[in-house]
């Protein structure tokens, strides 16, 4: 509106008109379309390009992760199956159109092994986090809420969950409950949620003191409803995001696991258990350590990506 | 009929680590309906812990009420069930708070959060609680109300936001709106305007008002009666008018001193009260503000002096609040201020 100045053909418009096109400008100025905080976090982690990138790698890998079973063995090659009439002339054949990451040293395409291990590794990243977060919330939130004796216990806990080295404590469990995936999951899960329980305490703790929740009181809400719908939508932001990056280290985490032989046995193929059989031809056929390890980083990368933008999307008062 | 809010001997107490804290340390008052009190003081005088207390907000424990009633309608608050409590809460008994900008839920739309004690007391459905927000919003002045009513509390401005806030504490027409400070964080143009908006608000909904405030400029136009407070405890209780211009107690006389006043052409300093009000934990043992007092006598420091009645319904807990001769002193001293200033 600003911009037109009347010009010689534009007659100067009537009063009554021009400010009603006034109070329509200024009206679009002040409030601007409604939206709802989903949409405006939404629209956020649009603008932020990374995070896109991120969200984008994450979706592929789901995708493909899901459909593995519709044309993975079809195209690439069974992932497990070792077919020994034809294994000892298509072992550690080098990337080409039949197999395009290669095959392995018993002649299993790496392409398809990658695929079916992207299917681990998300279900590790997502039911372990899973897993932490249910513990790690209900752990912080008992602790900020009772606080004195409870929150000593639950805290001192977590404190001597984190003097211990994370991957030795984990290699420890997994050899209490056995090697294999379900213990991968209660071995990371376990571990993960005195970070989780810490995050949420503290940003229960800040949110309580806010002024907004004695206004909820003031208002006659009752202790849980201020708990869920006044607490909880302001204090969940930094989980979401922490949860989000942690799915990130657990897969991480279950590749190291898998590598040292502690998660995903053989012949089943996870991106860790895959490194530990590249090691031997790290020089002569290094497709087999390249396309895991690409896989491993791009993947974890994503998921930190997405946390960190997501970090600055769930930020109500983040300036445009 | 029982008055509307009885505060009777009220004692709220913290048991800290340090020792106990006697934050509200017999405090008397009444409040009839469509009546304002105004509550003065300093920081730290107890003045919000009182009205906290009145709105069950503190904490227990740390906090403690060691004896004392504070009755609705005649009705004791304290023995009631939390259940019972939480319907006069927001519905019967309404609070604004001191800083709009934290007071607001910033997850939550303007509407929504004037919507919620509708939907929480009055049984509205979503969408009939959104239309009242609306028009309490159009009511308390925020233009352009069905728009606006969509915005989050960072979208408005500081003014706006005790606007909102006000609405909200209106929403079920509350018998009590209590106010703790409600224009200290706001600049004083805004402050003039939100008082303004109270006392409209007062003469429409004929709510009575607690107004909590260190500022004795905010109460002097709106208050029907004053109460001063002094470390937890009432110095002077009275008509406003009263204790403005026959305040009978050092305190007072100390606070209206060191007001600046746009009425007395005097150019000269303003006149603090020295030293700091005492620690709550350790009381000295006899009145609280004569290690302070210009007029100390050496009784002042032997007992409390007790709240007691000097005129018709004003009272003060000064023990030469009586004596003419003492009363003098602050008039001479009044008066020789004003003098100097020149034309008066």
């Amino acid at each position: 509106m600003r911009k037109k100045q009347p010009t010689g053909e534009q007659v100067a418009p009537v009063s009554g008109d021009a400010t009603g096109a006034a109070a329509v400008a200024s009206t679009e100025v002040l409030t601007g379309p409604a939206r709802s905080l989903r949409a405006d976090a939404i629209r956020r982690l649009k603008k932020n390009k990374l995070a896109v990138a991120g969200l984008v790698w994450i979706i592929i890998v789901i995708l493909v992760a899901i459909t593995a079973d519709l044309w993975a063995p079809y195209w690439l090659g069974d992932p497990v199956a070792i077919d020994s009439t034809t294994a000892a002339e298509r072992m550690l054949l080098s990337p080409s159109v039949d197999h395009p990451f290669g095959t392995d040293k018993l002649g299993r395409d790496v392409a398809s092994r990658v695929v079916y291990g992207a299917r681990v590794s998300l279900l590790v990243g997502v039911v372990a986090v899973a897993i932490a977060v249910a513990i790690g919330l209900l752990m912080g939130a008992l602790a900020a809420y009772y606080g004195g004796i409870w929150d000593a216990i639950i805290m001192r806990t977590a404190d001597v969950f984190f003097a211990f080295p994370y991957i030795l404590f984990a290699i420890v469990l997994i050899a209490l409950l056995g090697p294999g995936l379900q213990n991968v999951f209660i071995a990371i899960g376990v571990l993960g949620w005195p970070s989780i329980a810490r995050v949420f305490r503290s940003s229960i703790l800040s949110v309580k003191e806010n002024e907004y929740v004695d206004a909820a009181r003031a208002m006659g809400s009752s202790t849980r409803r201020i708990l869920l719908r006044h607490i909880m939508p302001n204090a969940v932001a930094p989980i979401i995001v922490y949860a989000t990056m942690s799915i990130g280290g657990a897969i991480l985490t279950e590749a190291a696991l898998s590598f040292l032989g502690m998660g995903v046995q053989p012949p089943d193929p996870s991106w860790g258990n895959m490194l530990d059989d590249a090691r031997s031809f790290m020089l002569t056929a290094p497709w087999l350590m390249i396309y895991p390890g690409i896989a491993i980083l791009t993947t974890v990368l994503a998921f930190v990506l997405l946390g960190d933008g997501l970090r600055d999307a769930l930020d109500v008062k983040m300036k445009e | 009929m029982a008055p509307l809010l009885e505060v009777d001997d009220l004692h709220m107490h913290f048991f800290t680590r340090d020792g106990v804290v006697k934050a509200c340390d017999g405090v008397s008052f009444t409040l009839e309906a469509g009546r304002t009190l105004g509550v003065v003081g300093e920081s730290g005088s107890g003045k919000s812990v009182t009205a906290m207390t009145v709105m069950r907000l503190i904490p227990e424990p740390p906090g403690k009420v060691v004896s004392g009633d504070i009755r609705f309608k005649g009705e004791s608050i304290l023995s009631m069930s939390e259940k019972d409590q939480r319907k006069l809460r927001g519905n019967r008994i309404a609070m604004i708070f001191q800083d709009p900008m934290t007071s607001l839920n910033p997850v939550f739309r303007i509407g929504q959060q004037i919507a919620e004690p509708l939907r929480l007391h009055k049984d509205m459905s979503r969408t009939e609680a959104w239309a009242a927000a609306v028009e309490l919003l159009d009511r308390v002045g925020i233009p352009q109300a069905e728009e606006r009513a969509r915005n989050y509390p960072h979208e408005f401005s500081g003014g706006m936001r005790q606007r909102a806030m006000i609405a909200m504490a209106l929403a079920c027409g509350p018998d009590i709106l209590i106010a703790d400070e409600p224009t200290t964080a706001l600049d004083v143009t805004i402050q003039a305007q939100i008082l303004e908006l109270m006392q409209e608000i007062q003469q429409r909904t004929e709510s009575a008002i607690i107004m909590i405030t260190h500022d004795l400029g905010v109460v002097a136009d709106m208050a029907d009666h004053i109460m001063v407070m002094y470390a937890g405890k009432a110095v002077e209780y009275g008509p406003a008018d009263e204790v403005f211009y026959n305040p009978l107690h050092p305190y007072t006389w100390g606070l209206l001193e060191s007001l600046p006043r746009h009425d007395v052409d005097d150019k000269g300093a303003l006149c603090p009260i020295k030293g700091q009000p005492p620690s709550l934990i350790n009381l000295p043992p006899g009145c609280a503000f004569s290690p302070r007092c210009a007029y100390a006598k050496p009784e002042c420091d032997k007992k409390v002096p007790p709240l007691v009645e000097i005129d018709n319904g004003h009272l003060s807990a000064c023990l030469f609040a009586g004596d003419i001769d003492f009363i003098c002193q602050y008039e001479n001293r009044v008066k020789r201020g004003e003098d100097s200033g020149g034309d008066v």
